[in-house]
């Protein structure tokens, strides 16, 4: 192995493409598994493309970072995938933004670009401009699937459907009413975050650009992306503003997961469990409103601190609140799980084994639920997490009755959370505006987000820029995993079994850039093909 | 009052009042999940403006029987409130019995889900198959609660059960008949066939504008009949203050409906079915203490 820097979150280790598969072969049986993956075009610096492999080894408390390069002329480098199946959508990303060409990948087809992107351009290369627009070439999309028969109809889920609050597409394979494949089709809603934050936006933009990548969990994106500036740059954040940092993201895990429970009654038929647990939701809006002015998007996270103090008088106000949104929280809670109908619509439904689990590498309640034992916050401890008391539940059940027990006991922990926040907040200064960017320097951050571990990857691009920023939602990691959960079961529980995840369609698809016109095309074929029965 | 006048004053009070009384329901479902809900003339607004827009038809459907469906589903629950008595006892010389009841609001269901069929959508194929599922089911039970009861009151015809004889045979059969009412208004739990979050309304999810008001209209009055038949079976007949009782016993029922509606999460479709053959067993109870001259 070649040069290796040493931080106290991550190590960033350059190895040559021989020892790769050997190298992620070791670290995933010795628990670890793969987080993300980004593709760098360094071309300007060394005239050289990169791959970084970001790997969580949470029993160690540190992020490996693996770093391949490939020269200009011949852009390939081996693939990883047969060694860990998890590192998939990571490379095929890379392969459809950067251009580079893993070997040996099983299924290097397009991920993220449409269909009719021409071949050879590749958008998050340096000498792509930010603003140009490319003409749509004769597409070969729409024509999927090789399981029909007779007997099996294919039955689209998307890409708009009332349990979809985002366009996706699944497309599930019914015999009778049993789903004996799904395949899965995303990324459509691409709005290039990435190209536009690295070309045309400051330091200090960014953040408020992570915290829209999601409607729901954006804090935890800004906050992400500034912890990774922040590791790259070596800056000092006062105390104060961690653990207002910690506070509002646990703001944001309650209502996040609230919202999850009422979606979830919804699915199952049961609307009044729905209204209810979003009226308890109402306080953890105000709680948010109270302390950012914003019920939602906060927009509270800098680089270097937060931007706005918290006043005695607010954190009584604030702890009022959570006593209601709490005492009302429990109070639905309990109801529910006391009805058998709904708990039996979720017992032993969408299972994931804890194999396929690891292997895929999924993250927050959903690997929780299939009995791994794993928590950034824990793990990678990060703003004030350090300081504070909590337990991270796991349950064994593999099930989406599992991932609801999993959201459960998280939100009352969080609740707990909170409370010794609000109890232990320091003093001092709430942002540290002294730092200088350097160039050229890696960072990497990660928060658990309410589905999961949130990773953000920089370059940092000195004077006031990124040089590239790779920042990877949750749902990207669970999102494979849905299809295995599928499988074999009634087409009244794909629902409730594509919700279990809590997916988050828009946190995946932040990466891209796709022609309006030819979105169309990924999916308008195999909707027309659902739309009649299937004959060979 | 001639029997043609009354019996119009029937078709209209059922066509009438239908689509208020979900109104109602949907008020007081809102109540319950702490909303303020929409004004309980909401349905009559929602099917005023479905009437007046046109309806498209899916491209790749059977034209003719996509566009029968609503007509004949709406056509044969108008038809059994011709015979039911409802705002006034004396409707129509000929006295229906509860068999020709029972088979027009099949027909009904039988209609809806052919109409799924016949739009060749995918989801719609899936909510057809489970309506019928859930009608086979649902007539498995009624049967013996129908056989329990005629005994019971010795004949099918209207005139005969109309009201029910006080014995225990009738207490069972009527309490299994209100159980069947909430099963066939497809309400939640047993709204399978249309479940939104899942299948998008099921066999409903082609039609539009005037099809699916007719649609949503038969469903309206198909519920009203329920209840009017499960009322008829206890409300002494001819009473001076019938019809009052009879509207404001429909509120109370509906009311006591909408609220079970708000307790519930939704059934698998073989879970609902499971329950309708278990249930079978008190029609069962039923038609033994009849026989049994109970």
């Amino acid at each position: 192995m070649g040069r290796s820097t040493l931080e106290g979150r991550f190590r960033v280790i350059d190895v040559s493409p021989d020892e790769v598969a050997e190298v992620v072969r070791e670290l995933f049986e010795d628990g670890c598994y793969y987080a993300t993956g980004m593709g760098v075009d360094e071309r300007p610096l060394n005239g050289r493309f990169a791959v970084y492999h970001a790997i969580n080894c949470p029993k160690r408390g540190v992020y490996v970072i693996l770093r391949l390069t490939a020269p200009e002329n011949r852009p390939s480098v081996p693939s990883i995938t047969p060694v860990l199946r998890g590192a998939e959508w990571a490379e095929r990303e890379a392969h459809d933004m950067v251009g580079v060409t893993f070997e040996n990948h099983p299924n290097l087809e397009r991920l993220i670009l449409p269909e009719d992107w021409p071949d050879g351009v590749y958008p998050l290369r340096k000498d792509f401009p930010y603003n140009r627009k490319m003409a749509g070439t004769e597409g070969t999309a729409g024509v999927r699937g090789e399981r029909h028969d007779e007997a099996t109809m294919s039955v689209p889920l998307g890409p708009y459907h009332p349990l979809l609050h985002e366009p996706e597409y699944f497309e599930l394979y019914v015999r009778e009413d049993r789903i004996v494949g799904a395949d899965y089709r995303g990324f459509h809603v691409h709005r290039g975050m990435e190209k536009l934050a690295e070309s045309r936006m400051t330091l200090n933009q960014i953040p408020f650009l992570a915290e829209r990548i999601c409607g729901i969990c954006g804090c935890t994106h800004s906050a992400a992306y500034c912890q990774a500036v922040e590791e790259a740059a070596g800056v000092e954040v006062p105390e104060r503003a961690l653990y207002i940092r910690s506070l509002m993201l646990e703001v944001e895990r309650i209502h996040s997961h609230l919202l999850w429970f009422g979606v979830a009654c919804h699915l199952l038929g049961f609307d009044s469990g729905f209204m209810h647990f979003w009226r308890a939701r109402e306080y953890v809006m105000d709680i948010a409103e109270l302390i950012t002015g914003n019920r939602k998007t906060y927009g509270i996270n800098l680089v270097g601190g937060v931007r706005r103090d918290l006043s005695g008088e607010k954190i009584q106000k604030t702890l009022k609140l959570l006593e209601l949104a709490e005492g009302e929280s429990r109070e639905v809670i309990d109801n529910v799980v006391g009805m058998k109908e709904l708990i039996a619509r979720m017992e032993g439904v969408g299972v994931l084994r804890r194999k396929d689990a690891r292997e895929i590498g999924v993250v927050g309640p959903v690997a929780r639920a299939s009995g791994i034992d794993t928590d950034v916050r824990r793990d990678h401890p990060y703003a004030a997490y350090g300081d504070l008391d909590f337990k991270v539940p796991v349950y064994r059940g593999c099930d989406v009755l599992s991932r609801f027990l999993v959201r459960v006991d998280e939100t009352f922990e969080s609740f707990s959370l909170v409370r010794q926040i609000l109890e232990n907040l320091p003093d001092g200064e709430i942002i540290n505006e002294e730092y200088s960017l350097p160039y050229m320097e890696f960072g990497l951050g990660s928060t658990e987000a309410p589905r999961g571990e949130d990773v953000h990857m920089v370059l940092t691009g000195g004077e006031n820029q990124v040089y590239r920023w790779h920042p990877r939602a949750p749902t990207y990691n669970n999102l494979p995993a849905v299809p295995l959960m599928l499988e074999g079961e009634d087409v009244a529980d794909a629902p409730i079994i594509i919700a279990s995840i809590d997916p988050c369609f828009s946190c995946t698809d932040h990466v891209s850039i796709v022609d309006a016109g030819s979105g169309r095309v990924l999916w308008r074929g195999p909707l027309l093909e659902g739309v009649e029965r299937l004959r060979r | 009052m001639m029997p043609e006048l009354s019996t119009l004053v029937n078709v209209v009070f059922v066509v009438l009042f239908a689509p208020l009384l979900d109104g109602i329901e949907r008020k007081v479902k809102a109540r319950l999940q702490t909303r303020q809900g929409p004004p309980v003339l909401q349905s009559w607004y929602d099917l005023i403006k479905l009437l007046k827009r046109p309806s498209v038809e899916p491209s790749g459907s059977f034209g003719w029987l996509f566009r029968l469906a609503p007509a004949v589903a709406l056509s044969s629950v108008l038809l059994a409130s011709t015979f039911v008595p409802s705002l006034l006892a004396r409707s129509m010389g000929f006295w229906g019995d509860l068999i020709a009841f029972v088979y027009l609001l099949a027909l009904a269901s039988l209609f809806l889900a052919l109409g799924g069929f016949a739009s060749c959508n995918p989801y719609a194929q899936i909510g057809s198959h489970r309506e019928i599922s859930l009608l086979m089911a649902e007539e498995f039970s009624l049967a013996f609660i129908v056989a329990g009861l005629a005994v019971s009151a010795g004949g099918l015809a209207f005139s005969a059960m109309f009201p029910l004889p006080l014995k225990a045979s009738s207490v069972v059969g009527v309490l299994a008949f209100a159980v069947m009412v909430y099963v066939s208004g497809a309400r939640v739990p047993f709204d399978v066939a249309e479940a939104e979050p899942e299948i998008v309304e099921g066999p409903l999810i082609e039609f539009s504008g005037r099809s699916l008001g007719l649609m949503k209209l038969t469903a309206y009055v198909r519920r009203l009949l329920l209840f009017t038949v499960l009322l008829n079976f206890v409300i002494p007949f001819g009473g001076v203050l019938r019809s009052s009782v009879y509207v404001a016993a429909l509120l109370v029922l509906s009311a006591v409906y909408a609220a079970f509606e708000a307790y519930f999460g939704r059934f698998r479709t073989a879970d609902a079915v499971r329950f309708l053959k278990r249930f079978a067993a008190a029609g069962f109870v039923c038609w033994l203490l009849a026989v049994l001259g109970w």
